[in-house]
């Protein structure tokens, strides 16, 4: 397969550039930075994600979207969880689109030349605020429940459907 | 609705609220046990054992279902789409005012995806984009997505809306972008890892999410001793969302 030996010497090339450092052969390596403070390998060994990434990313979104599975091994939010962090040391955040190009899924397409359109839809970086906590956005008329994993109990259910008017209360 | 038929709702809503008192709490004890979302194993595929449902008894809904509303854009990230119009803006799940013209009686009910088992919006697509999970859930594959909006104009309850601009910072839990439709998923990411949609837990004193498959679930109770209309049920869509007081 033409096609298939073309990006093995392209990123043989790249490899190569990387284990020249230092000689100034033009070649970004790729910002493995946020992922090595975290991790010391990847989910596939090294040589593998590297050449088959967009494999296993491809068979893991159509098995989370038909099929409901949620394993984390291949899933892209994991992947830009360990890999990206969500700002730069002066407080700027990190999009993929950035001029910086140190978003590190940008630090190697930008050079290889392969357009990715997932960040269009896909957060490009970790989350930075936690989920907030729904139950506090009830209102002060609004029936609250002591739970906290938010379960009626049995005298919810008791007036569920007892025929309480809505425009009473509203 | 004729005036006749409005009361006799009413009547019958009022009857069969009596009737679930004695029943409800044999109802709760047995879900205390198995959870409303049973936890799946993360490796293990959906099945269509399981049919994911949603009852809403709007007369609690003591604020519309506003609430509701408020969860879903925070648990979605949508609502806020910096350059759309206000009428651009998506909208997977909004309140909808009805009022009877002849007693002036009036009341709120929030509509999102109805989940049908029969959907119109899977009909049209002509990339299999539209998609009904084996589950029961009613959601847009967007990584085939072409963005041709048919199930926009097939779904009667106009439930689904269109993004038409880039987007950044979505929530990681939930991907949305330029060009594709998108809808209420009942929160796929949450039901799949065992937990509530974000709406449900947002409004537990009126809302009961479950498994309509499972006769022993707490929907499936409920719905047996209380009914639960659906809307527009003249299009024999088979819906998922159902609800009580209308
Ligand atoms: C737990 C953290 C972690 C996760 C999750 C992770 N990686 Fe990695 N990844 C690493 C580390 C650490 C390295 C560097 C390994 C090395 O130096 O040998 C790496 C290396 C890589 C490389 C090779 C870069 C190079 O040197 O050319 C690619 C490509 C890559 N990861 C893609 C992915 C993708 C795609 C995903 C999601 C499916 C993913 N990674 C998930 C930590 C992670
Ligand atoms: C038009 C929007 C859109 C685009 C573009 C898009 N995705 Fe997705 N993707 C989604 C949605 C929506 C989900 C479902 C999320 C869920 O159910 O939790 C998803 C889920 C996934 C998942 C499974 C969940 C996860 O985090 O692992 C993977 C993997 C994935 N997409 C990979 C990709 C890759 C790779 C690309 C780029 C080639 C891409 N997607 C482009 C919308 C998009
Ligand atoms: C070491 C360089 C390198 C890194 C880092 C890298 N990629 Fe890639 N990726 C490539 C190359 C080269 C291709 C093209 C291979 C081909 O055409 O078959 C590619 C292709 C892809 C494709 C398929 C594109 C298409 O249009 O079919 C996806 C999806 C993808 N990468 C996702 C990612 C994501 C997400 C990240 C960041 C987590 C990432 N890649 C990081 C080198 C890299």
């Amino acid at each position: 397969m033409p096609l298939l030996s073309k990006i093995k010497s392209l990123l043989g090339l790249a490899l190569f550039a990387i284990a020249l450092v230092g000689c100034d052969a033009g070649v970004p390596e790729p910002n493995l930075a946020p992922a090595k403070a975290k991790a010391a390998q990847c989910v596939e060994p090294t040589a593998d994600i590297r050449k088959n990434h967009m494999v296993y990313l491809d068979k893991h979104r159509d098995k989370t979207v038909i099929e409901g599975i949620r394993t984390t091994k291949h899933s892209l939010n994991e992947c830009i969880n360990c890999h990206v962090a969500p700002t730069r040391e002066d407080g700027s955040a990190v999009h993929y689109t950035d001029a910086k190009q140190d978003h590190f899924c940008a630090s190697c397409h930008t050079y290889v030349g392969v357009k990715l359109d997932c960040f269009q839809c896909h957060a490009d970086r970790p989350q930075v605020a936690e989920n907030p906590n729904y139950q506090h956005k009830l209102s002060s008329t609004t029936y609250h429940l002591s739970a906290t994993t938010a379960q009626p109990d049995a005298s919810d259910l008791l007036l569920l459907g007892s025929g309480q008017v809505q425009g009473a209360t509203q | 609705m004729s005036q006749i038929n409005a009361y006799r709702r009413k009547f019958l809503a009022a009857l069969s609220g009596v009737a679930a008192g004695s029943l409800a709490s044999g109802v709760i004890l047995r879900t205390v046990q198995a959870g409303d979302v049973p936890a799946k194993p993360a490796d293990q595929p959906i099945s269509n054992q399981v049919r994911w449902g949603m009852l809403i008894d709007i007369n609690r809904l003591t604020d519309g279902g506003a609430s509701m509303v408020e969860a879903c854009k925070r648990e979605h990230g949508w609502g806020n789409d910096p350059k759309a119009r206000p009428e651009q803006q998506a909208q997977w799940i909004r309140t909808v005012q009805v009022t009877d013209k002849l007693t002036q009686h009036s009341f709120t009910l929030p509509v999102m995806c109805q989940h049908c088992a029969e959907p119109p919006c899977v009909d049209v697509c002509p990339t299999g984009a539209s998609m009904k999970r084996a589950d029961g859930i009613v959601q847009v594959n967007k990584h085939i997505c072409i963005g041709c909006r048919y199930c926009m104009m097939a779904c009667p309850y106009k439930a689904r809306s269109f993004v038409h601009e880039n987007l950044t910072d979505q929530r990681p839990d939930s991907p949305r972008g330029i060009g594709t439709v998108e809808s209420c998923n009942l929160c796929v990411h949450r039901v799949d890892q065992g937990q509530l949609p974000a709406c449900a837990e947002a409004a537990p004193q009126a809302v009961i999410f479950g498994d309509l498959n499972d006769p022993n679930s707490r929907i499936s109770q409920a719905v047996k001793t209380l009914g639960g209309s659906q809307i527009r049920a003249d299009l024999s869509l088979n819906t998922g969302v159902r609800y009580l007081g209308l």
